[in-house]
């Protein structure tokens, strides 16, 4: 079977799961709070961000903290249990396909959704910064290119991260250790992003990333450089053994 | 009768171990952030175990709501994943019975992991402050595991009403997510069940900690009144 087919099949498989509901809301609630609380933009401008800047950053940390490494945690649960139900993976495995590149296709599709899952956010934020911008007669929205791009790098940062949560889901079956122990792993991203050594913690690169991109626009926040070594030789290599491990034991769970 | 049920269902799904080794992560990091950085807080004049939560609990808190959520949707997994809920329904059972054990069960959990987290707050306090005040970090956590009943009822009822694994556990991501951005200010807000765990009994007034105590203790026996609903209207559907 040819890898496009197969995507084609595991997109197929999405249809009845909801997935598409979670995420819609994750990113309707990623920027509730803060358009509740539009004021406190406009009264903290000692920090010299103007209110729009600071309202899309603040959301955009929330988003690489924690509800994108979050969803994302909960994408591969439903990759992986939406075929362990009724043993659908293990008459999958007995067709003529290779594991591997099941593996390969079902991670691709948990791209397609980390996608969708920002380009809900950069929609909801467009939609409640136009909402501010129309209560407040204040050109309140940022430029679409300016936050499409921050999506891209916010989606790129993500990816070592999301080889590791595909790895864990594959690795273990029970959707407890699997969603737990990435779930759990978001956590100390806070603390490591504040070492020397952040960069071995790939959990945190979204994170890094959002607040050094905060720290470049408002002052007193970070002085933290995104430089690419040795980050880039260091996410590389883990997301490449990441997705080695993944496509080696996929399956091997079920069939055993 | 349904404690002694669920327990037993539990036992080789690794739940309790996984409630232990969470709590000893959520217990690290007072003792790991006092390693690297006790200058920034030995010395304070506030008590110690008040320096030592407004420090670590907002941390240790996102944990604990991590491990209630993920145990409250790991239990009614073991429900849904090979129909086993069919059979329990057969039994002459009430399926309240199901829900409530799993409250029990789940509770009764959280006690040994707050205690492990007690224990490491105890020894930060201990070893870089020179004394612990026991009484104190007692109502502390007492105070923390009433605040958690509430999200552990709300959890569970999310991993009731949704048979896929994954929904229950967005709703319950996101019910945490927007626990962490409500504002602290405001009535409304502060009683958002999923806030309530993050709240530190050391900065709160005697007033507002009973307010807080009755607040929990209302939303629970709406929650559980909430099951009891749920599964008379259920019935109607099936």
């Amino acid at each position: 079977m040819s890898f496009l087919s197969l995507l084609h099949i595991e997109l197929l498989k999405l249809r009845r799961s909801k997935i598409g509901f979670i995420l819609l809301a994750a990113a309707f609630f990623l920027w509730l709070p803060a358009t509740f609380n539009v004021q406190i933009y406009f009264d903290r401008t000692e920090l010299g961000i103007p209110p729009e800047q600071n309202f899309f950053i603040q959301g955009f940390l929330g988003l690489s903290w924690f509800m994108f490494p979050a969803s994302m945690v909960i994408c591969t649960v439903l990759l992986m249990q939406l075929e362990r139900g009724e043993r659908g993976l293990f008459k999958m495995l007995s067709l003529p396909v290779n594991a591997a590149k099941l593996c390969l296709a079902k991670f691709f599709i948990l791209l397609a959704l980390a996608v969708f899952m920002l380009l809900f956010s950069a929609a909801a934020y467009c939609a409640s910064a136009a909402l501010i911008g129309a209560n407040r007669q204040y050109p309140f929205v940022l430029p679409l290119s300016y936050v499409l791009s921050r999506a891209g790098i916010l989606l790129l940062a993500a990816l070592p991260m999301l080889t590791f949560f595909w790895l864990l889901s594959v690795c273990i079956p029970s959707p407890l250790f699997s969603a737990g122990i990435g779930l759990f792993s978001i956590v100390p991203a806070v603390l490591a992003m504040n070492t020397k050594i952040w960069y071995l913690y790939p959990m945190c690169y979204p994170f890094y990333i959002m607040t050094a991109e905060y720290g470049r626009l408002a002052d007193g926040i970070s002085t933290w450089q995104v430089s690419p070594f040795p980050l880039l030789p260091v996410a590389i290599l883990f997301s490449a053994a990441c997705l080695t491990i993944s496509c080696l034991r996929f399956g091997k769970s079920e069939t055993n | 009768m349904a404690l002694a049920l669920e327990w037993r269902k539990i036992r080789r799904t690794g739940i309790w171990p996984a409630f232990i080794g969470g709590s000893l992560l959520a217990a690290a990091v007072p003792v790991i952030n006092m390693a690297f950085r006790w200058e920034n807080y030995v010395g304070q004049e506030s008590s110690p175990l008040s320096v030592l939560l407004l420090a670590n609990w907002p941390v240790m808190a996102m944990f604990n709501l991590f491990l209630v959520l993920a145990g409250a949707c790991a239990l009614y997994h073991l429900e849904y994943a090979d129909g086993a809920i069919g059979h329990m329904r057969a039994l002459p059972l009430w399926e309240g019975g199901l829900f409530f054990g799993k409250l029990s069960l789940i509770a009764f959990l959280c006690l040994p992991a707050l205690a492990v987290e007690a224990a490491a707050v105890a020894f930060c306090s201990a070893h870089w402050f020179g004394h612990t005040d026991l009484l104190s970090l007692l109502q502390s956590f007492g105070f923390s595991f009433v605040m958690l009943l509430p999200s552990l009822l709300c959890s569970l009822l999310a991993a009731e009403i949704f048979k896929n694994i994954w929904t229950a556990l967005g709703v319950g991501v996101i019910c945490i997510f927007m626990a962490g951005m409500l504002p602290e200010k405001g009535l409304l807000f502060s009683l958002f069940p999923f806030s309530l765990p993050l709240r530190i009994w050391t900065q709160l007034s005697a007033e507002s900690a009973r307010c807080l105590l009755e607040a929990a203790a209302v939303e629970s026996g709406l929650l559980a009144a909430a099951e009891l609903l749920l599964l008379k209207i259920r019935r109607w559907f099936l």
